[in-house]
């Protein structure tokens, strides 16, 4: 049995840029395979870093899941990113890190640190919405509705699928932030 | 008499009324800064040797700072600073009308580390304005959450945020010879710390593979864990309110808990004995080391850590349950402790925005505090957050900081000043564990895996960068201490069966309510000015201790704290003036402001007027330090 989880990454009350927070109880009443975990990741990478490195059965696919704007997209576009590594330079992980233990909440501190502290197991994939405009509430736009059963229906294949048989995706490295290479 | 600029003075009986015979007794000279700022443009384009050194951002600290300074190479050092806090932070504008049970919640994120300290703050803002009090294990449970938040901030700071500005890998950069000296001097204080040689330590500080940087983050674990399980979760606690904690206790979390503290025991002990190898280390090698950071020792601190059998939440009662803390309030000026009354720490508050993105207010509401005494307008419970962004000019309008002062003095705050002014003030009511003699702190830390020991921090001579961090660290075991007296407090009180952790009550929904919480964040000094109209929150104001040592030049002139200290700071890395590939780092400017334990990073939600579009790209923090 495969051990899996998808973590939500995002702050909360910021409409479509909190997709994974608020879509994560309804993530929790889906019937997953088991081995399938769902959770909030969105407590700080170091203290995530730290829950992994405590795990005595490691996590064999991890899928973040969480709103990021991206130019030339329509909001509730989704992309499927494989995250490939190659971090920044020293100086920056060290303020990815400063970050973090500071109370900043975000998707490329968490792979960029977890990366550092080599949590990630190989198959860590990114899940990706396009949100628009950040606006303030627990609502989302009809467009990002729209959207969601995509987004079950793309975790739920992530989650089943073999490694050979992943969505076709795009690498993401840890040196470009998270620009695609 | 404390006050010897605002015009207060006292009668027989202390009470305070504003002096006779002064026209307009809050007014105050604006100083033009343009004319230094001219001269220094002309000396800029007549003098090779002058350079512009900016950061923007201040790494390695929590949240948005940007310093500006001109530092003359040759001579090796620096003519002119500047403090720019980059964000504007908006908590104060999202809580106007609000009802007073939301303060907790929302203030709480105006931090990302200290959001617990937020919380309290607020509550115990709200307490004195409805005077509610909590039982006393609720009392004290709040106590040991934010002592143990302080267990979490500290190990941060020294090693993750300042520690490497003296680690090897840093050093060999700017000053080789010390890595060199490093090799072949002993460490005193090996039997705290296992280390036999410097530069054993100073490779242990070096970022992100340092065992010491390493270590630090897994305490930070352990300090994490110890908050929620009475927080609830961290950094933004769901337990904290009015009136007490919102969570049962019983032995089991305490002895949770208890597994958590007394790691710290031994970590304290560590800790403690490797900054001061580490700073006397550096001292000798070069000791104008101690003018890096140096100001005078004026700071203020709020005080920390109620005593269940003083603490009312009453303003009339403040000055009594604030001496019984086991952190005294209080006001030092160039080391002289001048007051350690709450009430007189209130008075003499003003902010002042003349070098801020801020409009000036009108009005003057409280003339009075709730006992007579004069306020100023420029006092937080008459000011108002009134954001103006414009265009940075060194000689206007250049921070979205207030410039904050007490009796018009420019103070600075941190956890130094806790541990300085409760040693100083010798008045600490509960000395199981922590004992101020007036000139020191002694701490009684118990065995754990290492034997017990006990530890002293004396008053330094000087007040430096390296001051602020060797202090920091004795507030480790300082902190770890409080929390272990208190949770015997609570043990006693579970065996007594005092269960109680909160106090029920009501927001009236009629009249007026005023109240200001008093505790100090992990960076020291933190007030929240409440006014409650009608049942809503009419005015709100949060006064950060990065709020004060962020500060601009006041209106009459006088640098604010990271200036102050960079101004006096000597640059002692080496400079290679004929060699441009030698960068000029700029350590000692970067260790002078680091000392502060800079916090600006409060997450900035700013609501654009008639519209739901939220702000919350580049944003930060510690509330502390933005408006």
């Amino acid at each position: 049995m495969k051990q899996v989880i998808i973590g939500t990454v995002g702050y909360h009350n910021l409409c479509n840029h909190s997709i994974g927070s608020v879509l994560r109880p309804e993530l929790q009443k889906i019937d997953w395979a088991p081995g399938v975990e769902i959770d909030e990741l969105n407590w700080g990478p170091i203290a995530i870093v730290q829950k992994f490195q405590a795990r005595t059965a490691p996590y064999q696919r991890v899928i973040l899941l969480a709103a990021l704007e991206r130019p030339g997209r329509a909001v509730g576009d989704i992309s499927v990113f494989r995250w490939g590594g190659s971090l920044p330079d020293e100086e920056l992980i060290q303020r990815c890190v400063g970050d973090a233990v500071t109370g900043v909440t975000s998707v490329e501190n968490l792979l960029i640190i977890g990366e550092y502290f080599k949590i990630w197991p190989s198959e860590t994939i990114l899940v990706d919405v396009e949100p628009g405009p950040e606006q303030a509430g627990e609502h989302f736009t009809p467009e990002m509705q729209a959207a969601i059963p995509d987004l079950i229906r793309t975790l739920q294949y992530l989650t089943a699928a073999d490694n050979g048989q992943l969505l076709t995706y795009e690498p993401l490295y840890g040196d470009t932030l998270i620009q695609e290479a | 008499m404390c006050f010897k600029n605002l015009p207060i003075e006292f009668d027989a009986e202390g009470n305070a009324t504003l002096k006779e015979g002064v026209s307009n007794p809050y007014s105050y000279n604006v100083v033009d800064l343009g004319k230094n700022e001219d001269k220094l443009k002309d000396l800029l384009g007549k003098n090779g040797f002058l350079k512009n050194v900016d950061y923007d951002p201040v790494t390695r600290i929590a949240g948005a700072l940007a310093f500006h300074s001109v530092v003359d190479l040759k001579e090796k050092k620096v003519i002119s600073s500047n403090s720019m806090a980059t964000l504007f932070r908006g908590y104060e504008i999202i809580l106007k009308g609000r009802s007073p049970l939301d303060a907790a919640y929302i203030s709480s994120r105006a931090c990302g580390v200290c959001g617990g300290v937020h919380s309290t703050v607020s509550a115990l803002a709200i307490e004195m304005a409805l005077d509610i009090k909590p039982p006393p294990l609720a009392i004290v449970m709040r106590n040991i959450l934010l002592a143990v938040e302080y267990l979490y901030d500290h190990p941060l700071h020294l090693f993750l945020l300042s520690g490497p500005d003296y680690s090897e890998q840093l050093v060999s950069e700017t000053n080789p010879e010390i890595v060199e000296r490093a090799k072949t001097t002993p460490a005193n204080n090996s039997a705290a710390h296992g280390y036999k040689l410097m530069i054993d330590i100073m490779r242990d500080l070096n970022p992100l593979t340092g065992k010491l940087y390493i270590e630090a983050l897994e305490m930070t674990r352990v300090a994490r864990e110890a908050y929620v399980l009475i927080g609830g979760k961290y950094p933004h606690p769901q337990s904290v309110v009015p009136g007490g904690l919102s969570v049962t206790v019983n032995i089991t979390v305490l002895n949770e808990v208890y597994q958590r503290l007394i790691k710290f025991f031994d970590y304290g002990q560590k800790v403690v004995g490797l900054w001061d190898d580490v700073f006397d280390f550096f001292l000798e090698c070069n000791p104008d080391y101690a003018k890096v950071g140096a100001r005078p020792a004026t700071m203020i601190e709020t005080g920390v850590w109620d005593h269940p059998d003083y603490y009312d939440a009453s303003y009339k009662n403040c000055d009594t349950w604030g001496n019984a803390r086991w952190s005294t309030p209080g006001v030092l000026i160039d080391g002289e402790l001048v007051t350690t009354s709450l009430k007189q720490i209130n008075v003499g508050l003003e902010e002042f925005v003349e070098h801020s993105y801020y409009e000036k207010w009108d009005g003057h509401r409280f003339k009075e505090d709730l006992e007579g005494r004069p306020l100023s307008p420029n006092h937080p419970w008459n000011k108002e957050t009134i954001a103006k962004p414009g265009k940075q000019s060194w000689r206007d309008r250049y921070t979205w900081d207030t410039c904050p002062t007490w009796d018009r003095n420019s103070v600075e705050a941190g956890a130094y000043a806790r541990l300085y002014i409760t040693a100083k003030a010798n008045k600490v009511v509960s000395r199981r564990f922590v004992n101020p003699t007036g000139h020191s702190m002694i701490l009684n830390v118990p065995k754990h895996n290492m034997p017990a020991a006990t530890l002293e921090w004396h008053i330094p001579k000087v007040w430096n960068a390296f001051e602020r961090n060797r202090a920091r660290a004795f507030c480790i075991p300082y902190s770890a201490l409080v929390a272990l007296d208190n949770w015997y407090m609570a043990m006693d009180y579970l065996r007594q069966g005092e269960t109680r952790m909160s106090t029920p009550f009501t927001i009236p929904t009629k009249g007026t309510h005023i109240g200001v919480g008093f505790w100090g964040a992990g960076r020291g000094f933190l007030t929240h000015h409440l006014i409650i109209d009608d049942g809503a929150i009419s005015n709100y104001q949060i006064l950060t201790p990065s709020t004060l040592n962020a500060s601009p030049h006041t209106p009459w002139g006088t640098p604010g704290p990271y200036e102050e200290a960079v101004l006096n700071t000597p640059i002692l890395e080496n400079v290679e003036l004929d060699n441009p590939d030698k960068k000029f780092k700029g350590i000692d400017i970067l260790r002078a402001i680091r000392s502060f334990d800079p916090c600006m990073p409060c997450t900035t939600h700013i609501q654009v007027a008639d519209s739901d579009y939220m702000v919350t790209r580049e944003v930060t923090t510690c509330a502390c330090g933005l408006e």
